[in-house]
């Protein structure tokens, strides 16, 4: 069967004159298996969290748009993910988080494999007590591992394993945010929640990236985030976002404000931004903490926000903060409540058989054109090697 | 689902039933250290008379003391490597 695909040409012209992705992008499900491949197989999709595998030998399974992937920390500390399916007969390894103490069983018929992914134990396979076989090669039967890549806390997964290298695809991104790239100090339960959003996964990046919304759907801002102290960000083929000159700290009743990172610039005394690293991580960083949310695409309509904040420094973990940090965790949940609508909104519009895409504001859609753009070049890129 | 696996002609008796019972307590409690403790003690015991139950005992105890990184996996190993049955 032959899958009529969009055309991506409008999308493509400068911002002035481009049309938005067109409605198949949020509504069609063939459109979203093609994203699912070209855009968030292809490129570095964020899929987790290396907070929630602190501890040598703990590892959490991680569904990402149908591939079982496992997500662990290895022996020497480092952050692992693996294909979470056993090289025999294809089970499921790891059902729920935990720590492997020595290696990996398969609950199956118990193929045992390292942290390092190596097979190390194929029981019965050559007959009863009989675990090697000629033809069973445990050098050629590791667990696969997929590229992966740890930046401020969030796994980044390259699933076809022809992207670039992270730190080559985001270089300028790491550069400009190299004075964030510090240990950063999570404090559990308080600072963790998770939105289901009736939305395709790319409206909550665009919603994400503009700050022209601000005044009109988040008034709280208004009183000391004006439109006018927010500036876009847009990298063409790269990332973008929105900054702000004004970010003020949360004080708690007594006063206290958030130890800030160390060695900061100036900048970031009111400054604060808001980045896309395309394709589906939502970042923020501020003085005193920083952001991140997954965007899990759970089908063309459905996304969930895996939302993560962490504090610059260990002592805003203590309990005298416990407050301020509650304080904060509302503030921001609230900020992003108040965007569902939004979202939810422009998804049902996009069953309007009328809507073309949509028309930029060259002045302030110039972050969303950036991200559209870059999505229908990897679309196109993806179309490419599929008719070679 | 599937036959039993042949293993030899198991032990018999109240041994057995005591045997498996614990074994069915410990695969119950996911208790590793017993598991290798059961597995290995009937692996050494029926070495002697079969080495094909043996083996299959040893290899349960290996594969339960690998999972819960158990010292005594090095020695299992050996044991199974020693007999063609590990590499």
């Amino acid at each position: 069967m032959t899958i009529q695909t969009s055309d991506l040409s409008a999308v493509m012209q400068p911002v002035a004159t481009a049309k938005g992705l067109p409605n198949a992008h949020y509504v069609d499900p063939h459109a979203f298996d093609e994203e699912r491949k070209s855009v968030l197989f292809a490129n570095w999709s964020g899929v987790g969290f290396a907070k929630d595998v602190p501890n040598e030998g703990d590892a959490k399974p991680v569904n990402f748009l149908g591939v079982p992937l496992l997500i662990l920390r290895d022996h020497d500390g480092a952050v692992r993910v693996y294909q979470n399916t056993c090289r025999h007969r294809g089970m499921i390894l790891i059902d729920k988080p935990g720590n492997i103490r020595g290696t990996i069983r398969c609950p199956y018929h118990s193929w045992c494999y390292s942290l390092d992914g190596r097979l190390r134990s194929t029981p019965h396979v050559g007959g009863p007590g009989q675990n090697i076989h000629p033809e069973i090669k445990r050098n050629e039967l590791g667990l696969i591992e997929i590229r992966s890549y740890v930046w401020l806390d969030v796994v980044y997964v390259n699933i076809s394993g022809q992207a670039a290298d992270f730190n080559v695809v985001h270089a300028e991104l790491v550069d400009r945010w190299a004075e964030f790239d510090k240990p950063l100090f999570h404090s559990g339960a308080d600072s963790s929640f998770t939105l289901d959003v009736n939305c395709n996964w790319k409206l909550a990046v665009e919603n994400y990236c503009e700050s022209y919304h601000l005044p009109w759907v988040h008034p709280g801002l208004n009183s000391y985030s004006r439109l006018e102290d927010h500036y876009n960000i847009q990298e063409n083929g790269r990332y973008s976002g929105q900054g702000t000159l004004v970010y003020r700290q949360l004080k708690g009743d007594d006063g206290i404000v958030f130890p800030d990172f160390s060695n900061l610039t100036d900048t970031w005394d009111t400054g604060a931004e808001y980045i896309t690293v395309f394709p589906n991580v939502l970042l923020g960083v501020h003085r005193d903490h920083t952001f991140a949310i997954v965007l899990e695409p759970k089908e063309q309509g459905k996304t969930q926000e895996h939302v993560e904040i962490y504090y610059a420094s260990e002592h805003s973990l203590e309990e005298k903060f416990a407050d301020i940090r509650a304080k904060n965790s509302t503030q921001w949940k609230e900020v992003f409540k108040e965007d569902i609508f939004v979202v939810e909104g422009m998804q049902k519009g996009r069953n309007g058989p009328f809507f073309d895409g949509g028309k930029f504001s060259p002045a302030m859609d110039g972050p969303t054109h950036v991200f559209h753009e870059w999505v229908a070049q990897s679309l196109s890129a993806g179309r490419q090697l599929a008719a070679e | 689902m599937g036959g039993a696996i042949p293993v030899g002609r198991p032990p018999t008796g109240r041994r057995v039933s005591s045997l498996n019972d614990a074994l069915l307590a410990a695969h119950q409690a996911k208790d590793s250290e017993t598991l290798v403790r059961l597995y290995r003690a009937a692996g050494q015991d029926a070495l002697s008379k079969n080495e094909v139950q043996g083996c299959f005992y040893l290899t349960h105890a290996y594969v339960f003391a690998l999972e819960a990184g158990l010292p005594e996996a090095s020695e299992l190993h050996a044991t199974l490597k020693s007999l063609g049955r590990e590499s």
